[in-house]
């Protein structure tokens, strides 16, 4: 019996360790805590990145008609109104997931740290005000006042007016609890300002304005809170506060429109020509053209190039220097928001119509908007030859097509900017189905996420159309 | 380690010995029908052998020998007189009580096959090695009931996936344990993405092929939980229970087993050779299609080639069969055996070269394996088995898609009118060194001997599997056994993207290293009593501690300096990934069977699993399992029925999850998706960034329960000319652990919670025949395997119908739905009420509606016939393997037809057709459909490649396949030297002969989602499988 001693050993050994052998189920990979700044910055950069590449620019930009595919494939058929489902699914999921979850989480973070982060939670908030609204208006009802709650299973479906209103409430919310005097924010990671709380609130007065602009068609009484934004004047001041998220060049952090030529083409561009419906509306003096689109050597004018058109030898091409490696990825600027403000007075929204402050915004607007795109310089020779607000027959329209010229290199502005621009079949500009494209009208939302659509039992009985107008767009 | 090495060659040592001889006595052992017994003992007091697969034996005794006696399980021991012959022919009387057999089952535990109440197969070296194949998990297809393997593809070293009774678990895998010697090995595939199958998988193999097939002494397939109970989680989804070849007593014997196979694809896609590439019939060179003009048509007009030469238009048919080369595999293996009194040895060296069809891909794989026993004294013995297994692969094909490496695209869309040699020779530039792409568009796809010659994948991989033994028997009715062993290995692979490959211009390479490490040790009492005469008991008690570790350190760089240089230093961009995973299981087991007179069998087993996977709370899980076994024959005493079994078995399984799936933590991000391969990395500029969980934690997490019965009858009639068999099963496996989809809009992906449950039921039968035995020398048996599985999704979680298992692209998903079994999903026409396609009056294409099932991607049965024939020393067998039902959908073949180039669209071309179905005319009116679709490269373009269209590309999965032919012939002993004791040659061939199949272009053998997820039924440009025909040649020393 002795020599079976070392069996009996080897149990007493394992029953030893048992405990312990079993206390293995900690991942050695991951962390039970987070600083929020980090969380804030996958969402940043995720968001961002999602919004510059090829499951919202590209589609977006091909269906909103602001670049042209030269009536090629390579990237999707998106101009055709035939969105991938692979695309609404990946924004979607970028949306909610990536993004909105880490903020979230942030948020909660921050709020519960002793002391309470009260400025990070505001940065937070209103980085994620900016995510909710550009997702209702490419989605139109979507969830978000049940979303990122992990007690509620299946997030209902907000309709688009209160989506809305739940921005505006989260941006109150988020400027209320600013306190420019704490140290306690994101600063060291806040890629957008470096932790400067005064430009974090100007931004949310701004996004407040932007929202309420894209609401106020629908819900004219919305012009009161607008009249408030101007007079109170706290929206961003100077091309110093725009909203920029910062790409490098480095590899693997370029901006994705220079990573994706970079490894498809060389560096060069082969895919995306210059839209006849931006290029129709510009001047050929416009100091933005060249920045705007490449013309080939030899070509006497900037060309464009219809939706879904094979492109000639002088056509133009979407340029290289909107696809440079560090070009940033442009969430807001100084320019969007004067172009608002002249807009809110030449149509007198919650202020007095008055042209002159109009044309005033209008043409400060315009010289933002240059200086942003070509740099310094003196464009008022430019600026004045453009139809003056005062004396032009119709002031908006001319305020909404420097608004789709501005927005170029935004499509989701910009196909919120058209849908906004007036009612269906007046929109500024007035765009046509591309040649082959799916039967039905202009094409007015994204296709919603799959994988939403299935795993929600609270999702939309009836699944909107591609052409089925949303809440805002009349 | 370090320890178990030392000890196994102690044990070596000892078994060695020298052996005297003085005259040689040589034999043949048959059964009553004249086929020859293989591996029957051969004894003349302490020297023995035992005889070769053609039942021949050679044994050196002293002249003062009169007698040898000869053994075997199954039969009646002979003895037989020498009386001076030195050439004997033993006939060996089938025992009648042939349950009387003793078999391996859980635990190692052998049982008399009276005894078992449940149903289990059981293969031998020669059904394995029978045209061997080189993965042992392919070598299991056809031959066992209610077992199918399927192949991920025709990659060398590619990989297998077995599901035994059907699969059980929605999320998870349901893959069966492999256990050799009592080792649970390591039978994963990592680096398989479940989450996005269709991103350029390459196939580096499941480790389960690893196992050298000329080691296998046989295998045992424990089916359901009641067999494999004792195992407990790990084998909720049965059990491979392999031995290895141990050496006997007697004198050395030295076996030599070589085959060389040549190989060929088994189907390559049928392509038009009538129409060049461009578009609606105009010539362009940048396109990689077949929708140009009409070849005949251009005859005596120039164009420009690929090369920018002037050349008339022609089609070359034989491309892909010139693309693809035949590969050649070298399978050899070499053991000593041997033995003496109280100790065994055996030695065995395996080497497998191949080369594969596809150019530049090579595998090759050696093993040595020690396998050793030792009697120290009469009760205490040990036994140490060491394999030490180097594998190396390269030119590993991708496969799927979203990677420019997929190799499938760039060959079969190779225009017809592109000279498949030119092609080859001119990949490169010799001027700048660029590559040459076969169709030079702004953003071409690549030249396909570009990526053979640059962009190689390989793997090495360094495998350690060794346990030892320890057996105390200090009481006669007690035996003690410690199995402790540890399966340890590394693969190091690397995936290069060369500078300058179109889609990744500016080249990566990935470099992946895992390092797994399973370590189990078993601790078992066993009491072998008779109670009374009437009455034995065999009760087991015993301890399970088993440690599963997976390591991961990958990186990929990108950006690369200067070409050809594949170090991380030499990229501008790096983005290193560090995993790891540990979980540890402890079990404690009972198993007590009685036995009454040899004819009524009770047995019950109970094992409690502590999990490191589970909350603490609820770590502790036990399950029971009970067993009948009842000889009904003994009591009948029927001529016809010689040997009749009634068994009835019921168990319960509990199972863990996999490790960290408790806690709420944060990851630190290295990588962010962007569309068409575009990942960023982090640090984004200088910010790093972490990100929550994607799956919500649980909050109580229970073990997973699963409940299965199953009875049938064993029957042997005639004398075991005829043995039949049949068992019906079900299973209902619950409280599942799943990732419950939830909405995005809740931030997560998925939560894990207890849910789900599916049940399988079915029916297995095997027949076994000998219509002819020794007829004028002719023998031929014939065994079927018949198997048909039904599986049901009875409950998701709450309300939820569907869940999705894998997706697979644009669209297409593999799901469960509630009330069916797994299926696959996707658009599907749509139809009147009649059954009619509904087309669109406009255009006159099919409508479709998304989010359709599309069918069962499982079988209705599966059914194996082998058949053998014997003629004195030729053997001549043949195995064919048929499915039924379930469909599949190919991606290979929506893409032949969406470019144009496969056979049936060069039909009708230039005119057009109207296809069969009916308008809708709204409020339940349709009327017959008379708009012609007017262009017939629209229609094949928008139908094949618009993820509008899944059910264009799905197929009718069923087949009949020639899986495996041998005819050999083995010389007896008085036609070879002296000093060869047995000699064999054959000829042998698997995956001959695809005999019906419902799938164009491919074999419908192929499966992207690889060996570890649920989905099936999916085909993505996959390497073409292969046949195989080559010779053998066995040799015995």
């Amino acid at each position: 019996m002795k020599r079976i001693c070392p069996a009996f050993a080897i149990v007493a050994f394992i029953f030893a360790g048992c405990g312990k052998t079993l206390d293995i189920n900690t991942n050695p990979n991951t962390s039970s805590t987070a600083d929020p700044k980090l969380l804030f910055s996958y969402a940043a950069t995720t968001w961002s990145s999602n919004r510059a590449a090829g499951d919202t620019y590209i589609p977006v930009a091909f269906a909103t008609q602001t670049i042209s595919s030269g009536a090629d494939y390579g990237f999707g058929k998106s101009n055709v109104y035939d969105i991938s489902t692979n695309s609404a699914a990946n924004t979607w999921t970028t949306i909610y997931q990536s993004a909105g979850h880490n903020l979230d989480l942030a948020i909660r973070t921050a709020l519960s740290s002793m002391p309470a982060n009260n400025n990070t939670a505001a940065q937070c908030r209103i980085f994620l005000a900016n995510i909710v609204y550009e997702t209702t208006v490419l989605y139109g009802d979507i969830p978000y006042s049940e979303a990122w709650k992990d007690d509620i299973s299946f997030p209902r479906f907000d309709a688009q007016k209160d989506v809305f209103e739940g921005i505006l409430q989260l941006l109150d919310k988020a400027i209320a609890q600013i306190d420019m005097s704490s140290p306690l924010k994101i600063a060291d990671y806040d890629m957008f300002y470096q932790g400067d709380m005064s430009k974090w609130s100007r931004l949310a007065h701004s996004l407040k304005l932007k929202t309420l602009m894209t609401m106020v068609d629908k819900d004219p009484a919305k012009a009161a809170a607008i009249g408030q934004l101007m007079t109170a004047k706290k929206t961003i001041s100077s091309s110093a506060d725009n909203f920029l998220f910062p790409f490098y060049n480095e590899a693997n952090k370029e901006n994705p429109k220079f990573r994706l030529l970079k490894r498809y083409a060389s560096g060069l561009n082969e895919f995306f020509y210059a839209n006849e419906n931006v290029v129709k509306y510009m001047s050929q003096s416009d100091p933005r053209m060249p920045r705007y689109f490449d013309k080939p050597a030899g070509a006497p004018l900037f060309e464009g190039v219809q939706s879904e058109e094979d492109p000639s030898d002088n056509s133009a091409r979407y340029s290289l220097y909107l696809q440079r490696a560090d070009a940033p990825e442009v969430l807001f600027t100084y320019q969007d928001e004067l172009f608002f403000e002249a807009e809110v007075y030449a149509r007198g929204l919650g202020v007095a119509k008055d042209f002159v402050k109009a044309d005033q915004l209008y043409k400060q607007a315009l010289e933002e908007a240059i200086k942003f795109y070509a740099g310094n310089g003196n464009y008022s020779a430019f600026i004045n030859s453009l139809p003056s607000l005062t004396t032009a027959a119709d002031p908006v329209y001319q305020i909404h097509i420097q608004q789709w010229i501005n927005y170029m290199d935004r499509p989701v502005d910009a196909f919120t900017q058209w849908r906004r621009s007036g009612p269906e079949g007046s929109e500024v500009p007035v765009l046509t189905r591309p040649d082959g494209s799916t039967p039905g009208k202009l094409i007015r939302r994204y296709p919603y996420s799959e994988s939403e659509l299935n795993a929600n039992i609270n999702s939309p009985e009836v699944t909107p159309d591609f052409d089925d107008n949303m809440w805002f767009d009349l | 380690m370090k320890n178990l090495l030392a000890v196994s060659f102690c044990v070596i040592a000892f078994s060695f010995h020298v052996m005297s001889q003085s005259r040689t006595i040589t034999g043949k052992v048959t059964d009553i029908n004249g086929a020859p017994l293989q591996g029957a003992s051969v004894s003349a007091g302490k020297l023995g052998t035992s005889t070769t697969a053609e039942g021949e034996f050679s044994l050196s005794v002293p002249s003062s020998v009169k007698k040898i006696t000869v053994s075997l399980v199954g039969y009646r021991p002979r003895e037989a007189d020498l009386q001076g012959q030195e050439q004997l022919t033993i006939v060996m009387e089938s025992d009648a009580e042939k349950l009387d057999e003793v078999i391996v089952t859980a635990m190692g535990i052998e049982r008399k096959n009276k005894s078992v109440g449940y149903a289990l197969s059981t293969l031998k070296s020669e059904d394995i090695l029978k045209a061997r194949e080189v993965n042992l998990v392919n070598a299991l297809a056809g031959k066992v009931s209610g077992v199918r393997v399927t192949s991920q593809s025709g990659t060398l070293g590619g990989s297998a996936k077995i599901i035994i009774r059907g699969a059980s678990s929605i999320d998870g895998s349901n893959q069966p344990l492999i256990v050799i010697d009592g080792l649970p090995v390591d039978n994963g595939a990592p680096g398989f993405s479940l989450n996005n199958v269709v991103a350029g998988q390459i196939d580096f193999g499941n480790r389960g092929g690893d196992i050298n097939p000329d080691d296998i002494e046989n295998v045992t397939i424990l089916k359901g939980a009641s067999a494999t109970a004792l195992y407990g989680s790990r084998a909720k989804n049965g059990a491979v229970i392999i031995t290895t070849k141990k050496g006997k007593k007697g004198q050395m014997t030295i076996l030599v087993n070589s085959s060389v196979r040549a190989e060929r694809p088994l189907k390559l896609p049928e392509l038009q050779n009538e129409y060049a590439q461009g578009d609606r019939g105009v010539y362009d060179v940048k396109n990689l299609n077949g929708w140009g003009p009409k070849i005949a048509d251009m005859k005596g007009r120039m164009v420009k080639d690929f090369l920018g030469r002037d050349v008339e238009l022609q089609a070359y048919p034989d491309n892909l069969k010139n693309f693809y080369e035949t590969g050649l595999s070298y399978i050899n293996n070499v053991s000593l055996a041997g033995g003496s009194e109280g100790s065994d040895y055996r030695v065995s060296m395996s080497a497998t070269n191949q080369t594969g069809t596809v150019p530049n891909t090579k595998f090759n794989k050696y093993s040595v394996g020690i396998n050793s026993g030792r009697d120290f004294t009469s009760y205490f013995s040990a036994r140490t088995s060491v394999n030490y297994i180097k594998i190396s692969s390269a030119g590993k094909p991708a496969q799927a898609s979203n990677d420019p490496n997929v190799l499938a695209i760039a060959i079969n869309n190779i225009p017809r009118t592109v000279n498949i040699n030119d092609v080859k020779e001119n990949y490169l530039d010799p001027v700048t060194g660029k590559q040459v792409p076969v169709a030079p568009a702004t953003n071409p796809a690549n030249n396909p001997y570009w990526i053979l010659n640059n962009n190689i994948a390989s793997s090495d991989i360094d495998r350690l599997i060794g346990n030892l033994v320890l057996t105390a028997k200090p009481l006669k009715w007690l035996t003690i056994s410690n199995n402790f062993g540890t399966d340890f290995y590394t693969d190091y692979r690397r995936r290069i993207t060369r500078k300058g490959t179109f889609g990744a211009l500016d080249g990566q390479f990935i470099i992946d290293q895992y390092v797994s490490r399973v370590i189990n040790n078993d601790l078992i009492f066993t009491i072998n009593k008779n109670i009374t005469s009437d009455l034995e008991l065999k009760f087991l008690a015993g301890n399970n501690f088993n440690q599963r570790e997976l390591k991961q350190n990958s990186n990929t760089s990108t950006t690369l300096t200067l070409d050809n240089l594949y170090t991380a230093a030499n990229a501008a961009s790096n983005s290193p990934v560090n995993t790891s995973n540990k979980r540890a299981l402890i079990g404690v087991f009972g198993d007590l069977t009685l036995g009454y007179r040899n004819l009524l069998f009770l047995g019950g087993s109970l094992r409690n699993d502590w999990s490191s996977t589970l909350p603490k709370s609820n770590r502790s899980y036990m399950y029971p399992s009970g067993t009948l076994s009842f000889i009904f024959s003994d009591l009948l005493h029927w001529d016809v029925l010689n040997y009749g079994k009634f068994r009835m078995a019921a168990a319960g399984v509990g199972s863990d999850e996999a490790p960290y799936q408790l806690d709420f933590t944060y990851t630190p991000a290295n990588t962010y998706y962007v569309q068409y391969g575009l990942n960023g990395n982090f640090p984004h500029g200088q910010y790093l960034a972490f990100y929550g969980p994607q799956i919500l934690p649980p909050l109580n997490l229970q073990p997973q329960k699963q409940t299965s019965y199953e009875t049938g009858f064993d029957l042997q009639f005639f004398k075991s000319r005829i043995g039949f068999s049949v068992t019906v099963y079900k299973s209902i496996t619950k409280n599942q652990i799943v990732n419950i989809d939830v909405p995005l809009s809740t931030g997560y992906f998925a939560k894990k919670v207890n849910a789900a449950q599916v049940s399988n039921r079915g029916i297995e039968a095997d027949l076994n025949l000998k219509p002819l035995s020794d007829f004028h020398g002719l023998s031929w048996s014939v065994d079927v395997n018949f198997s048909a599985n039904e599986q049901t999704v009875d409950e998701i979680s709450g309300d939820l119908k569907v869940y999705n298992l894998q997706s697979g692209y644009s669209g297409l998903q593999v799901r469960a739905e509630r009330g069916k079994s797994f299926g696959i999903y996707g658009s599907a026409w749509k139809r009147d009420p009649a059954g009619n396609f509904i087309i669109d009056a406009a255009t006159g294409y099919r409508q479709s509606v998304n989010n359709s099932r599309l069918g069962s991607i499982y079988p209705d049965w599966t059914l194996g016939v082998n058949n053998t024939f014997s003629y004195k020393g030729f053997t001549l067998s043949g195995l064919v393997d048929v499915r039924s039902g379930g469909v599949m959908f190919s991606g290979t073949v929506a893409n032949l037809r969406a470019n144009g180039v496969a056979k049936e669209t060069a039909v009708n071309r230039e005119g057009r057709f109207i296809d069969k179905g009916v308008n809708d005319l709204g409020n339940g009116r349709f009327q017959e459909n008379v708009t012609p679709v007017e262009s017939m490269q629209q229609w094949w373009t928008d139908v094949y490649s618009n993820t509008l269209f899944t059910e264009s590309s799905v197929y009718d999965a069923s087949y009949v396949k020639l899986r495996e032919v041998r005819l050999s012939y083995a010389l007896s002993s008085s036609g070879v030297p002296r000093w060869l004791k047995a000699l064999e040659v054959g000829l042998e061939g698997r995956n001959l002969l695809l005999i019906k199949s419902y799938v164009p272009h491919i074999d419908p053998e192929s499966n992207v989602f690889g060996p570890v997820g649920n989905g099936e039924g999916v085909e993505f440009y996959s390497v073409p499988s292969s046949r195989s025909i080559g010779a053998n040649l066995r040799l015995q020393f």
